[in-house]
């Protein structure tokens, strides 16, 4: 269900914006497999129904049982003496979103920009939420040269080696996860969740999540954090209400 | 609930070590099976295992304990051809003073000359092949040695099977100028900056003949010194020096050397890099019957390979090696001839990325021995490669 969240209106804004005004609301779901086609075959399920004004909040906390655990280097036997350390990756921040999304959630017309540092051997952020058609910056802040690669479905690039001072880009067209990798060190590594409407949120350092202007209806409301499974919830919002919403992470 | 199926797409194998007692014990490996010429006659590409490289398949754990801070303990187990299960390498790593980057290490170490020698593993090697230096078999033996020039130059382009008069009356394999194999047993040292590492080792055996016991009673002293002035540009040199005959040779002192030097580079950018290294290595010989030469007989060899990637998933490589030995003089008093037949070496390859730590690799190697009765052959070689 989650994966129709982001697999829903897989196209450029362009075609999304016009899709959504004319398009009828039922479109058919395939598996994730299929989502490599282009987005007219893209699914969703009936959307939810919108019964008032963008007023309504859903906020709560995602609690992690287990605190996750950073991506250990390789141990090589090859090496001369000690790795050199590295920044810890903060793994405690999940994503929460509606799953499916209300249907204004396409009518963006706007391209924005994130970015993805690359500091002390470490990605920062470790997870990047952002809207079908973001256009991603990945900046070198370090002193080693990287190389910023992903091999996932969703989106396949590889920047190359750069070294420090530079920057190169990337634009997130498809919803989707992407797993991003540094070919120089193992230990590094990121995701990049891309979504086809705007009601997400990451977590902060405490696990508080907002999601702000949804429209009243019945949700699912799904927590994602790449260390534990997945957790969703139903809520129903009204129209100037606040909903409460909290989620427990745990490894099974 | 769509987690998993989305991960699985982007990485259905493990990608990361296994972590134990609280990420004190981190446990990685590699697997890689590599298929190509069944019989190779010529030999081009045996090993000091008697294997031929370009038809193996290995398994690999690598474990690395560090019960406090500034102590690891490292081993590697593998397994050559599903056959016996050898500890690659088991040593101590100690950082005297918390702060400084200088770290001790004892054991079965990893070698400190050259560059290709510590890229133990598939995922760092664009190419399937060995480079000639590390791997190709010159006639030398520490076991048995030539009583003349003659004996050395009968054995040109043999290093497979050679023997010789004097020490052990069996034919057996002959050395590389550096082994890419195995591994010496020692202590060792490095010093660490962002521009520059140094390192140096005493050990049992030396860069050709590594050895987990001392057969000879001296010891091999090797050092290397790189720096990297710019980012992406890596440049090394290494210098060894060490007794290489044994003991059981009946000859009057084991006190011959084998000195190396060696100078290595790095340089990469964008989608692309390059490497290039030299080694020079000299044997010091016992001779009963010394050539007009002297006693000694030196080989070089020099190789430069690349890499380019031409899509994420899809990159292609070369390599073109030489080695290259010096000339005696034997008794027939017919010209000087390299005591050992030269070799040329041509590699070119492609590798498909499945998944990060999953590759898929082809390669046509082509060989050229110039005073040999087996004198060129070519290879075509496939492999697949997965490491955690």
């Amino acid at each position: 269900m989650v994966l129709m969240a982001l697999t829903q209106r897989a196209c450029p804004p362009k075609l999304q914006r016009r899709r959504v005004r004319g398009l009828t609301q039922r479109v058919r779901t395939l598996p994730l497999a299929a989502t490599g086609v282009v987005c007219f075959f893209c699914v969703s399920p009936v959307w939810p129904s919108v019964a008032g004004g963008f007023t309504a909040t859903i906020r709560g906390r995602v609690e992690l049982r287990q605190p996750p655990r950073d991506l250990d280097p390789r141990p090589s036997a090859a090496d001369l003496g000690m790795h050199a350390s590295h920044g810890a990756t903060d793994r405690r921040r999940s994503v929460v979103y509606l799953d499916p999304a209300p249907r204004a959630a396409f009518d963006s017309r706007d391209e924005p920009r994130a970015r993805m540092d690359q500091r002390n051997e470490t990605f920062v952020p470790h997870v990047l939420a952002v809207v079908a058609g973001t256009t991603v910056d990945f900046p070198n802040n370090d002193r080693t040269y990287h190389n910023v690669f992903s091999l996932s479905r969703t989106r396949t690039f590889d920047l190359g080696r750069y070294a420090a001072g530079r920057s190169k880009s990337v634009r997130f067209d498809k919803p989707g996860i992407v797993r991003v990798f540094c070919e120089i060190h193992s230990h590094m590594s990121a995701y990049i969740l891309v979504f086809s409407h705007r009601y997400f949120a990451v977590t902060d350092d405490e696990g508080r999540y907002r999601i702000a202007n949804v429209p009243a209806g019945t949700y699912t409301v799904v927590a994602w954090n790449g260390a534990m499974p997945t957790e969703s919830k139903q809520i129903t919002v009204s129209d100037t209400g606040e909903a409460t919403l909290d989620f427990v992470l745990e490894r099974r | 609930m769509f987690l998993l199926p989305v991960r699985a797409v982007a990485q259905w194998l493990p990608s990361g070590p296994v972590r134990l007692l609280d990420g004190r014990l981190r446990l990685g490996g590699e697997i890689s099976a590599t298929a190509g010429t069944p019989a190779d006659v010529t030999f081009f590409n045996y090993t000091d295992y008697e294997r031929n490289a370009l038809r193996t398949f290995r398994a690999a754990v690598t474990g690395l304990w560090q019960p406090v801070e500034r102590l690891a303990f490292l081993a590697e187990m593998r397994i050559d051809d599903a056959e016996s299960v050898t500890a690659a390498a088991a040593y101590v790593r100690f950082r005297p003073w918390r702060g400084r980057p200088f770290d001790v290490q004892a054991g079965r170490i990893p070698p400190v000359f050259g560059a290709f020698g510590r890229r133990a593993y598939q995922a760092d090697r664009p190419l399937i092949g060995y480079p000639l230096a590390y791997q190709y078999l010159t006639s030398l033996r520490s076991d048995a040695l030539p009583a003349g020039a003659d004996d050395l130059l009968r054995m040109r382009g043999r290093g497979w099977r050679s023997s010789f008069p004097v020490g052990s009356p069996y034919a057996g394999p002959g050395l590389p100028l550096i082994s890419a194999f195995k591994w010496d047993t020692g202590v060792q040292a490095r010093w660490l900056t962002p521009r520059l590492e140094a390192a140096f080792a005493v050990t049992n055996g030396t860069i050709s003949n590594p050895r987990l016991g001392d057969d000879n009673g001296g010891k091999q002293l090797a050092g290397r010194l790189a720096v990297t002035p710019v980012t992406g540009l890596l440049l090394g040199a290494s210098a060894s020096r060490g007794n290489w005959i044994a003991r059981a040779v009946p000859v009057a002192s084991t006190a011959h050397a084998q000195t190396a030097f060696g100078g290595d580079a790095e340089y990469s950018r964008g989608y692309g890099m390059i490497r290039a290294e030299m080694v020079w290595s000299r044997w010091d010989l016992p001779f009963l019957s010394p050539p007009p030469e002297g006693r000694q007989a030196t080989a070089l060899a020099a190789w430069i390979e690349g890499r380019y990637r031409v899509s994420p998933r899809v990159y292609i490589a070369g390599r073109a090696d030489r080695l290259g030995f010096s000339s005696i003089t034997g008794a027939s008093a017919a010209p000087p001839l390299p005591w050992d037949a030269p070799v040329r070496r041509y590699e070119v390859g492609a590798g498909y990325s499945v998944q990060r730590n999953l590759i898929l690799r082809g390669s046509l190697q082509v060989n050229q021995r110039n005073g040999s009765r087996l004198d060129r052959r070519a290879f075509l070689t496939a492999q697949a490669a997965w490491w955690f």
